[in-house]
């Protein structure tokens, strides 16, 4: 596949934000299709396929990406505005863990050649990724995972069960943690490896979320071979990857973006449902937005640092913790805001496209779940932030 | 499942209600698993007709509705004893809708040639009627406006029926030049026609629609005296409430007996996750939220089962509909939490829980709502 992605080399930091969220809100009006906007669920790649290649061309797809390595190189501010812009409109969410997840890790820890194979490839929509952490026995307590890879020649050998992997059905890679050492502590051990997912021996099993749609899956394997190139970071080293790459899961999940279209659904529902009148429910609203917007201050602060290239260490559990609750929050007022539409599937027609607060609602539980649990991220802050005793 | 409430420990029940509980903790223990909940979701009826007739022989169809009419004549403090088990068992029959709502609009309208008739088939499971008041969404007025009702003809439509689709008649409140009364329509009368809306729960909300359709007989008579429409329904609507609290509860009670039982046993960093403070803490929250919306779930029984006046009534209604509503959402929200991961698949039953609270929470008045008509109440 060519490279489609150099043709973007705009400076778009040094747009003014006005002139930069314009450009932007008209970019989508033109090319995203009208029936997407606000999916009531995470799209498979069927549905969003074209989207993402759409994407790729304009070299749109990695907003936070240095421009050298392909991305928009956006700054913090810019960042916010394109997060807004996109989450207002109702742009859905394509399988991203490719730029939040892999594209990031291995700009800071790749090799040259995993660079130069595997940027090109995200960027382009050729490599779909997913993330095969979690297994049955270990969710919070990651470190305990038991998959296995055991050497032959120049091949590991990869035995086991992961689960909860989400949209692994539509993705053809894998990055995997995976047990090369049983001996010592459980965080000793663990490497980090990249996977094609059409690999023998891989079997992934859809499971059905609370919303009744099949989000995540099981993924099985058995006597799965996977070249020894493929080690991020080097073998046993992997627990101190995962952590580098918490911090990006978890400062993307500390984003605004998901606070912000849930606040855009209940802007609509509340215009058609009259709520503005009634002094209370503004009140309840605006102490929503006011979370969100300084939410939006620290995030910028966050970003900053990694941008001036710093690093950020426990601390960003605390963007996670307040997004994740204020989301819910926001869709405990939806709930409320719908009467007896809270208690169905259906959806309400508004000016601005459509609201689903009970599937809404459904959705953002899981928020306070993945990326590390709410509970899990106040006891890292508690201890390597805080500093107190255990 | 060991049974966590306070009531064992510090309420007292009498012979007859010790009887009346067991008997539905027996029944919902026939489905413990919740097998056959989940194959009824998203299919009409919803229920099964032969667990309805088992339901009419122990007598629970009647224990609101006079012994004169076949009934059991029985009061709250019983009726939710039985709720609380079907809120627990998730149990999709049409309780709430026939035996409460229809079977008291009926007992309380002013028509006794119907109520002779017609209480015993309901009573002995023959004849399922479910209650239509609806027009707006969020408003809970008494008042009939969109349907009307001229020469015993009735137009306009109801919103948001439970159990419409099992129903074989409704009872619908209608606008007329004296003000609201109550009508009786057999479900394939000339004219109507049901739109089904999916519930979160796998149940149906029926959208019904009247176009000049006839009407089989008067509940009670426009007005809002003794025993007619406007009264009736309002009286009805905060029995109602109460059931449906009772229900709400059962369904918390339940969600955090799961719970609870759950982080005893799953494992994380090498200790049971229930051993956490942080999870103890949140449960023992729980755990006070579902005995203070029990207490006064209590408290509104002995005034329902009091000569109390309509205003008390409707104080008390609101107030156990707003908490019942609020701690069935927190304690659902919650119970997903402290499962994790399987907390949020549609194949662990804890989430059936979170979308029945979702439901009953937000039919005949949100949390917020009945604050809002409590504060209008007592202020
Ligand atoms: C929608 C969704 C998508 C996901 N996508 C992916 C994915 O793509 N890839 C992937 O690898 N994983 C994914 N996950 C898995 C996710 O990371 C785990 O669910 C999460 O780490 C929690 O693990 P668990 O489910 O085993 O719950 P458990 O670890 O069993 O936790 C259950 C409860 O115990 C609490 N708890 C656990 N330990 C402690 C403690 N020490 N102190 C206090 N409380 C504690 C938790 O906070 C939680 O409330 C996803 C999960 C969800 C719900």
């Amino acid at each position: 596949m060519t490279n489609t992605t150099t043709t973007q080399q705009v400076n778009y930091n040094g747009m003014d934000d006005d002139a930069f969220r314009q450009m932007v809100h008209d970019w989508f009006v033109e090319n995203y299709p009208e029936e997407l906007r606000f999916p009531p669920e995470r799209m498979h790649w069927d549905q969003c396929g074209d989207w993402y290649m759409t994407l790729a061309k304009k070299g749109w797809l990695a907003p936070g990406w240095p421009a050298e390595h392909g991305g928009m190189g956006l700054d913090a501010n810019k960042l916010l505005i394109f997060m807004d812009v996109n989450e207002s409109y109702g742009v859905g969410r394509t399988p991203d863990q490719g730029m939040t997840m892999v594209g990031p890790l291995l700009i800071q820890h790749g090799t040259e050649e995993q660079r130069a194979h595997y940027l090109p490839k995200i960027l382009a929509g050729e490599h779909i990724w997913c993330q095969g952490y979690s297994e049955p026995g270990a969710g919070s307590d990651l470190a305990n995972l038991s998959t296995s890879a055991v050497r032959d020649g120049d091949d590991y050998l990869v035995n086991g069960h992961k689960i909860w992997t989400t949209l692994a059905m539509d993705a053809n890679q894998i990055f995997v943690l995976v047990r090369t050492d049983k001996e010592g502590k459980k965080q000793q051990g663990i490497t980090f490896l990249l996977v094609p997912l059409d690999t023998p021996g891989i079997t992934v099993r859809p499971i059905v979320n609370l919303g009744m749609h099949d989000e995540f899956a099981e993924v099985f394997f058995d006597d799965v071979r996977v070249p020894v190139a493929n080690v991020v970071g080097g073998e046993h080293q992997g627990w101190g990857i995962a952590k580098a790459l918490l911090g990006h899961e978890r400062i993307f999940i500390g984003s605004p973006k998901f606070a912000i279209l849930a606040m855009s659904r209940l802007k609509a529902l509340a215009d058609m449902a009259g709520l503005f009148a009634d002094p209370l429910f503004v009140d309840r609203y605006t102490q929503l937005k006011m979370d969100i917007a300084d939410l939006g201050a620290a995030y910028k602060r966050f970003v900053e640092v990694l941008k001036r290239g710093g690093h950020i260490g426990a601390e960003v559990s605390m963007l996670k913790i307040w997004n994740t609750e204020t989301q819910q929050r926001v869709m405990d007022l939806m709930l409320d805001a719908a009467g007896e539409h809270g208690g169905v599937w259906g959806e309400l027609e508004t000016a601005d496209g459509v609201a689903r607060a009970a599937g809404d609602f459904i959705g953002a539980r899981p928020t306070t779940i993945y990326g590390g649990s709410n509970e899990v991220q106040r006891n890292i802050l508690a201890k390597a932030v805080l500093k107190l005793p255990s | 499942m060991e049974d966590i409430s306070l009531q064992s420990k510090i309420d007292v029940l009498s012979e007859e209600q010790v009887l009346i509980q067991d008997s539905a903790v027996a029944f919902i223990a026939q489905d413990e698993e919740l097998k056959r909940v989940r194959a009824s979701r998203f299919t009409q009826p919803g229920y099964d007709k032969a667990v309805w007739q088992e339901m009419a022989e122990s007598g629970w169809l009647g224990f609101l509705v006079p012994e004169e009419y076949e009934g059991v004549g029985l009061s709250f403090s019983e009726l939710n004893l039985v709720l609380i088990q079907l809120g627990k068992g998730l149990s999709p029959v049409p309780f709430v809708s026939t035996a409460v709502a229809a079977a008291r609009a009926l007992v309380k309208g002013d028509n006794e040639a119907l109520k002779k008739e017609k209480l015993p088939l309901l009573v002995a499971g023959e004849w399922t009627p479910a209650l239509a008041w609806q027009e707006v969404r969020a408003n809970l007025s008494e008042k009939a406006s969109a349907v009307t009702c001229a020469n015993d003809v009735l137009n306009g439509v109801k919103l948001f029926v439970p159990d419409a689709g099992g129903a074989d008649a409704f009872i619908v409140s209608a606008a007329t030049d004296t003000g609201t009364g109550l009508y009786l329509v057999d479900k394939d009368a000339a004219g109507i026609s049901i739109e089904y809306e999916q519930r979160v729960d796998g149940g149906f909300y029926g959208h019904i629609t009247f176009a000049d359709t006839p009407v089989s007989d008067m509940v009670a008579a426009a007005g809002n005296g003794e025993g007619q429409g406007e009264a009736v329904l309002a009286a009805v609507l905060d029995e109602t409430r109460v059931a449906v609290s009772a229900e709400l509860l059962g369904v918390m009670t339940r969600a955090l007996e799961i719970s609870v039982d759950y982080i005893a046993q799953r494992v994380q960093f090498d200790k049971p996750i229930g051993s956490f403070q942080a999870l103890q803490h949140k449960t023992v929250d729980l755990f006070i939220l579902t005995e203070i919306s029990r207490s006064v779930l209590l408290q509104a029984a002995t005034v329902f089962d009091s000569d109390a006046s309509a205003q008390e009534r409707a104080i008390a209604a609101s107030q156990v509909k707003a908490r019942c509503s609020d701690a069935a959402l927190t304690v659902g929200k919650d119970a997903i939490q402290l499962h994790g991961g399987i907390g949020y698949t549609d194949e662990a039953n804890i989430g059936l829980y979170l979308k029945k609270a979702m439901y009953l929470s937000s039919w005949l008045g949100s949390a917020s709502a009945h604050r809002a008509r409590y504060a209008e109440l007592t202020l």
